[in-house]
């Protein structure tokens, strides 16, 4: 994948993380509230088994012992229900964070550049819709909560410990060393690793995304063996990115884990010698010692779940990098005086140094239909492109009715020019729902008078639940040539004034060619038409005839201007012409 | 650890999910074991610390014997470099285990596409498809990742058990059978739970799916415009994933209270009983410290035990999911296993059906007012759709019960519209063919392609992207045309090869491509006069049947239909 989608930076990804903990501050306080209550609750155990120790040691009687043990049950009892009350609402706002979360990527996405779009590939996205949202969706609703939970706890059960006896649980800092420097260790190389790991995933996918897209070419060609080799190559690297992951991990968890049960060994020793000496009580020696291998749990946690936030952070770099994605166009309000489109010394360049377009100048004239005409290279699709909006032109300028194009948001722009391609799409919902896209307000009379038109409403009528039928993924197939209809009839209801007609990507699917003509001409009929012409004879009933050679419009006239001419356009003719096509013809 | 990906993922067993992660399971033999092992070593020794921490705190603090204290506290610091040793190596196993599952599912799946042609995206569209790659195989390691601690738990709780059995029969007894009690109960209570679980899931797959396919038609999307109709659309279906989301709060919320509070029953008990024989005199403080110390690890096996069980189901759900995937088999089958030899490479190929006959070595045009018959035509003659009453035939033999794989090699029909895969240009273009660059450039030559390589930084080297996006339509073109000769199969058909291209390259190709494929069978579906006026014969289709042949100019001369087929657009 050359042209990849941006990921955020960790600046970025700490800058929304933050806005986010903001905008949920009350709701979120509300539950750490509760999990710190719950937590305190479950901290009696230690406390009331200190307690037990020195009581029975001075020799106590069995009322004593009853009515600590029911303190105890009381405090698990507080603690189910803190902890009933705290999980509850924390799941709940996880739910409505990641919700929020997942509808603000989709607007970003489908708010992406459109030349973005036309570059990037589909793969990359589509991982960042699944697996990222989905890694994200598991961090959001339960590694962030379950992080807080646990380091609230830690923090707490530590503070129990001194509380209970200070000097006895100083011994706890042992630990300190060993998770500091392993957890920085791994912290700091971590990141890298899991995107990594994502990314190969990112190739994998496309790679299958590839496989049933393409079946047919798979099978005609006999590639089978090719893609498999690919999906296991895919496979390979995924592989040897989790290998550098597990690595790191293998030194990282052995080093945390022995430093957190060193201060329990150290607990025991110090506190045991504190006692021995006067300074503490057995039973503060064992509350202390409970507490510090009550930190087990927690801290266990916070480990379990720290590369979980390592990922979801990677998943959340990816899906709020979409937001980095420069926006291509700049509305600056200005409203077209009228539907003209005017090119002005164009030029542009996909490579810095390679203009594609050399300085052209082009005035459409409304209803006229313009061919361009030009051998492969010349700059004819990019022209083409440059007049329909999607890209800017690098110097000189493109516009309608005195506004740049790229001055104008993409619904502005639609209602002006369109360019037709064959990419033709059928979304996953009702033939309704497919067409509205183009005019969501729309009434079905309105949609039914656009299938009409493109001579689609006979087998749309056909369908089994008629408009309403579910088509795309998994629904009713349509077949290309229907497809290519719904495309069409979608343009209708753009209802734009000028179309951009490029025949090397245009509705020339040969198989359904001739049935599509009539519809495509339904379609073009009483627009400006601009043709990127690969058949001269487009160029014969063409109004004007432009001819593009090396980036500029080398002339520009009707048919029999330019045959009286004798200039290129004449010379090409007359190749065409010279074919015993032209010389047996009645 | 064995490195991945495997040379052969094997035949799995697709009969149920159960039997299919079973047979996974079984191909994983010895990391499973090995996981087992390290998982076992590592909770043991943390379900020991307790112990020796109890053993410490009686004769080294209750009793302030120096030694004693010193050897406690040093069996706690053994015991946990074993834990921390067997950790680490426990952790390995389960990633070990989780990645040949999920990858074993991955490249089962991986192969399975490239396998089954234009079956699979008609049965499973293409947004689930990918999703069982990215998301359910996935899943369906996490069983084998948790397999070791589940050994684990299994272990610590037996443990725990004998210890408290061996100071006291009735606590031993108490967490002996206490334990599974609370676990049926978990699982009790994890029943609804998964049941919303899995409806929201559900629900949440097809919200992916919507973006997924929302994603792959950005472009129409982009260019048409509906985005904002999307948008809602979208922010509904989220919106009632997040609904069902919040039932399952409450019932996750349920479970993890129960998850403090059943352990918390135990802690109370042992406490209590522990206290009250300590009073008596019956143990030791140290052991009542153990008491505690056990009961309250005892969270840990249960918790494991019930993630075991959450994992395990979705292992279920993911290989439900994976196995429709499997199951779909080409829409072709090969009938003959390996028996035949391959078809004569010089025969006739004749399609009943048009009464169309394909003489060998012969470039043939087949023209139809209908370009969707002569496709009609291509798909029979590749064998791509079936006419069983009467199949093509090659030579005397018919198509349908030669072997599938040798068809393919000797008819290549390279349709109007064929896709380029991303990765290096050259590979692309070679395809199974093993062709070498000269093989390429005459290829390249005869396609009249020369500009397009010329327009990449690293010519046959570069990147091809996506679909071969980059290119444009009469690029690709020309690009899939090169593959297509490079196959340089005995019999290929092309459909509609220079639709996209313009006058002048069609022209140049036209005039290559009869000398490039001199002495093998070629058929070309179009009805360009360029392209016509360079071939041997003429096969005209009226109604996808035979009409009339010849050579281009005379049907020109003789028949009103051709020419009216052929000079469309040039007589209005």
């Amino acid at each position: 994948m050359s042209t990849s989608l941006p990921v955020a930076g960790p600046d970025t990804v700490r800058r929304e993380a933050t806005v986010l903990l903001r905008e949920h501050r009350r709701s979120l306080v509300g539950v750490l509230g509760l999990h710190g209550l719950a937590a305190v609750a479950g901290l009696a155990g230690p406390a009331l088994l200190g307690r037990l120790v020195d009581d029975v040691r001075r020799g106590v009687g069995m009322d004593t012992v009853d009515r600590i043990a029911l303190v105890l049950a009381a405090a698990i009892v507080l603690q189910t229900g803190l902890t009933w009350a705290a999980r509850r609402q924390s799941f709940v706002l996880g739910e409505k964070v990641f919700a929020q979360l997942r509808e603000q990527f989709v607007e970003r996405v489908v708010a992406l550049p459109l030349s973005t779009v036309e570059r990037a590939g589909t793969g990359d996205l589509v991982t960042r819709t699944t697996r990222d949202v989905d890694a994200l969706s598991h961090t959001v609703r339960f590694a962030v909560p379950t992080i807080l939970v646990a380091g609230l706890t830690t923090v707490l059960t530590v503070a129990a410990a001194f509380v209970t006896g200070a000097l006895v649980a100083l011994a706890v800092v042992v630990g300190v060393p060993l998770l500091w420097a392993g957890t920085r260790w791994y912290l700091r190389r971590a990141p890298a690793g899991y995107l990594a790991e994502m990314a190969s995933y990112a190739v994998l996918n496309g790679t299958v995304t590839e496989n049933v897209d393409g079946a047919r070419t798979v099978e005609a060609l006999s590639l089978g063996r090719e893609r498999r080799s690919r999906v296991d190559r895919d496979l390979e690297r995924s592989y040897h990115a989790e290998r550098y992951t597990l690595w790191l991990r293998s030194v990282w968890f052995p080093t945390v884990e022995v430093g957190y049960f060193l201060p329990v060994a150290a607990t025991l020793l110090w506190g045991g010698w504190l006692a021995s000496n006067g300074h503490a009580t057995v039973g503060q020696v064992t509350a202390v010692t409970l507490y510090v291998l009550a930190l087990m749990d927690p801290v266990d946690q916070l480990l379990s779940w720290l590369d979980e936030i390592q990922v979801g952070a990677s998943a959340f770099a990816r899906i709020i990098g979409i937001a980095d994605v420069p926006d291509d166009r700049a509305p600056t309000g200005a409203v077209p005086a009228d539907d003209l489109i005017r090119a002005r010394d164009v030029r542009y360049a996909y490579r810095e140094g390679h203009d594609v377009l050399d300085g052209i100048s082009l005035d459409l004239r409304p209803g006229e239909r313009l061919a361009v005409v030009g051998p492969s290279g010349a700059g004819k699709s990019t022209l083409g492109r440059m007049l329909a909006g999607i890209h800017g032109p690098r110097t000189g300028s493109v516009e309608v009715g005195g506004v740049p194009l790229v001055d104008l948001t993409l619904e502005q722009l639609r209602g002006h020019v369109a360019l037709v391609t064959q990419e033709h799409h059928v979304f996953v919902g009702s033939l309704a729902d497919n067409l509205r896209l183009a005019r969501p307000l729309a009434d079905d009379a309105a949609l039914r008078a656009a299938l009409d038109a493109v001579d689609a409403l006979n087998w749309a009528d056909r369908l089994p639940q008629g408009l309403d039928t579910e088509v795309g993924s998994g629904g009713h197939e349509l077949t290309p040539p229907q497809a290519q209809q719904l495309a069409l009839a979608r343009l209708v209801l753009n209802d734009p004034h000028t179309l951009v007609l490029d025949e090397a990507t245009s509705l020339l699917d040969p198989r359904a060619a001739r049935h599509l003509e009539r519809s495509l001409s339904a379609v073009l009929a009483g627009r400006t038409v601009l043709a990127i012409a690969h058949r001269l004879h487009t160029a014969h009933d063409a109004d004007r005839v432009a001819v593009v050679e090396d980036g500029r419009i080398s002339e520009i006239g009707t048919h029999d201007e330019l045959i009286a001419t004798g200039g290129p356009y004449a010379r090409l003719w007359a190749s065409w012409t010279d074919t015993p096509v032209a010389s047996e013809r009645p | 650890m064995r490195a991945l990906p495997y040379d052969d993922p094997g035949r799995p067993d697709l009969r149920t999910p159960g039997r299919f992660l079973w047979w996974i399971a079984a191909q994983q033999k010895a990391p499973l074991a090995a996981g087992l092992l390290w998982g076992t070593v590592w909770m043991v020794s943390q379900a020991l610390i307790p112990v020796a921490v109890g053993r410490g705190i009686a004769h080294g603090v209750v009793d302030g014997e120096g030694r004693a204290l010193l050897a406690w506290s040093g069996a706690v610091l053994l015991l946990a470099l074993i834990q921390a040793g067997a950790g680490v190596l426990r952790h390995r196993c389960a990633v070990a285990n989780w990645l040949q599952a999920s990858f074993r599912a991955a490249q089962l799946i991986g192969h399975h596409t490239a396998l089954t042609g234009e079956a699979l995206p008609r049965a499973v569209p293409t947004g689930e498809v990918v999703s069982t790659v990215s998301n359910d195989a996935m899943r369906l390691g996490g069983a084998f990742d948790v397999s070791a601690r589940f050994a684990g738990a299994i272990a610590s709780y037996v443990v725990i058990a004998v210890v408290l059995l061996r100071i006291s029969t009735g606590l031993g007894l108490l967490v002996l059978i206490g334990v599974p009690l609370l676990t049926a109960g978990l699982g009790v209570l994890i029943k609804p739970l998964q049941r919303r679980q899995s409806a929201q899931r559900e629900q949440s797959g097809k919200l992916t799916t919507l973006g997924a396919d929302t994603v792959s038609g950005l472009r129409v999307l982009r260019g048409i415009g509906g985005e904002q109709t999307f948008v809602e659309r979208y922010r509904r279906r989220s919106q009632q994933v997040r609904a069902r989301g919040v039932e399952v709060a409450g019932v996750q919320a349920t479970l993890d209270a129960a998850q403090v509070l059943l352990p918390g029953v135990f802690v109370v008990l042992v406490t209590w009983l522990g206290a009250r024989l300590a009073v008596q005199g019956r143990i030791d403080l140290g052991d009542l410290v153990t008491f505690y110390g056990l009961s309250a690890f005892l969270v840990t096996p249960l918790r494991t035990a019930t993630e075991a069980l959450d994992k395990v189901t979705q292992a279920h759900v993911g290989a439900r999911k994976i196995i429709a995937v499997l199951r779909v088999t080409p829409g072709v089958l090969d009938r003959t296993g390996h028996q035949r030899s391959d078809p004569v490479t010089d025969a006739a190929l004749h399609d009943p059906t048009s009464g169309v006959t394909l003489r060998p070595g012969v470039m043939t045009a087949v023209v139809s007012a209908r370009p969707e018959e002569s496709a009609a035509l291509a798909d029979r003659l590749g064998r791509f759709t079936e006419v069983p009453s009467s199949p093509v035939l090659i030579g005397a033999e018919r198509i349908d019960v030669l072997p599938l794989a040798s068809v393919r090699r000797h008819v290549v029909v390279s349709e109007s519209d064929p896709r380029l895969f991303s990765g290096p240009l050259r590979e692309q273009l070679v395809g199974a063919s093993g062709a070498d660059d000269v093989a390429v450039l005459r290829a390249v030559d005869t396609a009249a392609a020369h500009d397009v390589l010329d327009a990449l930084p690293d010519g046959l080297d570069s990147d091809v992207e996506e679909r071969g996006r980059s290119f444009s339509g009469g690029q690709r073109q020309r690009l899939t045309l090169v593959r297509a000769l490079l196959t340089d199969a005995p019999t290929l058909v092309l459909v509609e090869p220079t639709s996209a291209v313009d006058a002048h390259t069609e022209a140049r190709i036209a005039g290559r491509l009869r000398a490039h494929r001199a002495g093998r069978t070629t058929v070309v579906m179009t009805a360009s006069p360029l392209l016509l006026d360079q071939v041997d014969h003429v096969v005209f289709l009226d109604g996808g049947e035979l009409a009339a042949e010849g050579t281009h100019r005379e049907l020109l001369a003789t028949h009103r239909d051709y020419r009216r087929t052929v000079v469309r657009g040039e007589d209005e």
